[in-house]
């Protein structure tokens, strides 16, 4: 019972939150009698998003699928070339300084260039995000292959396991908890990614391309309606994250193997 | 032409023998040539100071060391620098986070791909027998130091070595739940009877436990001496007070420390 409390009590700070952020921001915007032009109230913004429904929801749409796609595939080519680097001396020799240079270039500046080379569609979106996501990962999953225990190495091959078994058996798993970290970290900045691709170009829509076309209206209501918008994709992903993370590594969230699973013994 | 018995077991290989094991570092000789042999369900402790060589020969024992010279032998087989041959243990438990006990226990053979219903069901059978029976599908992190050194002995016992090599195996543990697992691994022993080489640090473990105490010293690394416990099985608490416990306490403390306390000091 009191546990159930805890959880309900959980949930309900971050809503006391939002709405003592919306009644503040309500409060100051008539105390102050700021002109709508520069800040709308909430009340506008909320009939916004009802007026313009539709292509919100479309631009939501399409700025999520930018941000999941280049997201799995950054994050998969993170993972993959941290196994191929922790595989071999010679390939991580050569592949580190290449990514800690492409790393110091501003996203920005490759986003005009991939703008030339990938036009200004889906393509160049995806890239950009996956950028962001990809460095991360491959650090960090470089660091869990590299951390694990000599000790259990030297049991699991006295205990007669193959190379592709020790991988699969102890390196692998060793690396969801640092991969973890990496992905919820750049979450939300891949979020920022899209935006900045869309920005530089986009002929196909999305938050970050709404949010620039209200804004150069003077559309304040509408800026803010896509920044409500984007906050949401951000929190969207985050959690996306955090979900992916409870399902795949179990042994972190609870003490015993979920009752469904292959390892749960069953009499 | 008829053999008496006893003339039998004589003539039979020792479970494990070393011959003439030595080990060189650049300069160092950190173990010279040195000779064991263990009787199959024997339980041998190796105590000694840190640098007696007590560690290299483990590691020799357990094939993952070469040794610069001498042979190995496990039922008169040689398995020199051969890795699987014994099975073993060290102070880490080494469990996996990311398995439940169950699959910790069957890991050798999860590894090799055959983690059956069969070996499921032995492994099951084992965390009953032994005290974990309500763990079996909790992870490590939810286990007592105690429990996660008893899962990994268990994770040794599943291998189906007749050699069992434990390395400090209660070392972190507290005196109390180091006292409970000690018994408790004389239980298993002694049901279980396999050969048990136990390295340790503490002198009244190793008279608790064990046939033979082999006494090491270093500066070369070798045997000083190998020291009968003739006191008999099972053996009760009371056992570590009884006056054959103290002398041979006394003698293994001589051997270890008349060299000269100041530079095991100087060492610590």
């Amino acid at each position: 019972m009191s546990e159930r409390y805890a959880l309900l009590l959980k949930l309900l700070y971050p809503v006391v939150a939002l709405v003592l952020v919306i009644a503040g921001w309500a409060l100051a915007v008539d105390a102050f009698e700021i002109p709508r032009y520069v800040m709308p109230s909430p009340m506008d913004v909320a009939n916004h998003i009802a007026d313009d429904w539709p292509a919100l929801v479309k631009g939501f749409g399409q700025t999520f699928m930018e941000f999941l796609l280049g997201f799995l595939a950054g994050a998969i080519a993170g993972f993959v070339f941290a196994v191929l680097m922790d595989a071999s001396r010679p390939v991580r020799g050569i592949l580190y300084p290449v990514l800690i240079t492409s790393q110091a270039i501003p996203i920005v500046a490759i986003s005009a260039a991939l703008t030339i080379w990938l036009g200004f569609g889906l393509a160049p979106k995806l890239v950009i995000v996956a950028l962001v996501v990809f460095f991360p990962v491959v650090v960090n999953v470089l660091d869990g292959l590299a951390s694990v225990d000599k000790d259990i190495l030297n049991l699991v091959r006295s205990m007669g396991a193959s190379r592709f078994s020790i991988f699969r058996h102890v390196k692998l798993p060793a690396t969801y908890t640092p991969l973890f970290s990496a992905l919820k970290l750049s979450a939300t900045f891949s979020v920022t990614g899209a935006v900045i691709a869309e920005w530089t170009a986009s002929t196909s829509g999305g938050i970050g391309a709404y949010l620039l076309q209200a804004n150069s209206r003077l559309n304040t209501a509408g800026t803010f309606a896509a920044i409500v918008f984007l906050a949401l994709l951000g929190l969207v992903s985050f959690l996306l994250v955090i979900a992916a993370e409870y399902w795949l590594t179990p042994w972190r969230s609870g003490s015993k193997a979920r009752r469904w699973s292959s390892s749960y013994w069953k009499d | 032409m008829k053999v008496q018995p006893d003339t039998m077991t004589d003539a039979a290989p020792p479970k494990l023998a070393l011959h003439a094991v030595t080990q060189r570092f650049g300069e160092t000789l950190a173990l010279s040539p040195t000779d064991l042999s263990v009787r199959a369900g024997e339980f041998v402790s190796v105590v000694g100071p840190s640098g007696c060589g007590k560690s290299t020969m483990f590691n020799i024992i357990a094939g993952v060391l070469q040794p610069t010279g001498g042979r190995v032998l496990i039922d008169g087989r040689d398995v020199t620098g051969r890795a699987g041959e014994v099975g073993y243990m060290l102070q880490k438990d080494l469990l996996l986070p990311w398995r439940t006990v169950l699959d910790n226990i069957v890991l050798g053979a999860l590894l090799k791909g055959k983690a059956g219903p069969k070996e499921r069901a032995e492994g099951v059978a084992l965390a009953r027998r032994y005290g974990l029976g309500d763990f079996i599908n909790h992870y490590p992190s939810a286990l007592s130091g105690g429990m996660r050194q008893r899962a990994a002995l268990m994770r040794t016992l599943a291998m189906h070595r007749d050699v069992l090599l434990l390395d400090e195996p209660f070392g972190a543990l507290d005196s109390q739940t180091r006292f409970a697992m000690q018994q408790w691994l004389l239980s298993v022993w002694e049901r279980e009877r396999r050969t048990i080489v136990f390295v340790t640090h503490d002198i009244d473990e190793a008279v608790f436990l064990s046939d033979r105490v082999v006494v090491m010293s270093p500066r070369p690394g070798r045997i000083r001496e190998v020291i009968e416990v003739p006191i008999p099985r099972p053996r009760p608490v009371s056992a570590l007070t009884s006056p054959v416990f103290s002398t041979i306490k006394q003698r293994i403390i001589d051997l270890i420390y008349e060299n000269s306390p100041a530079l095991e000091l100087a060492h610590v």
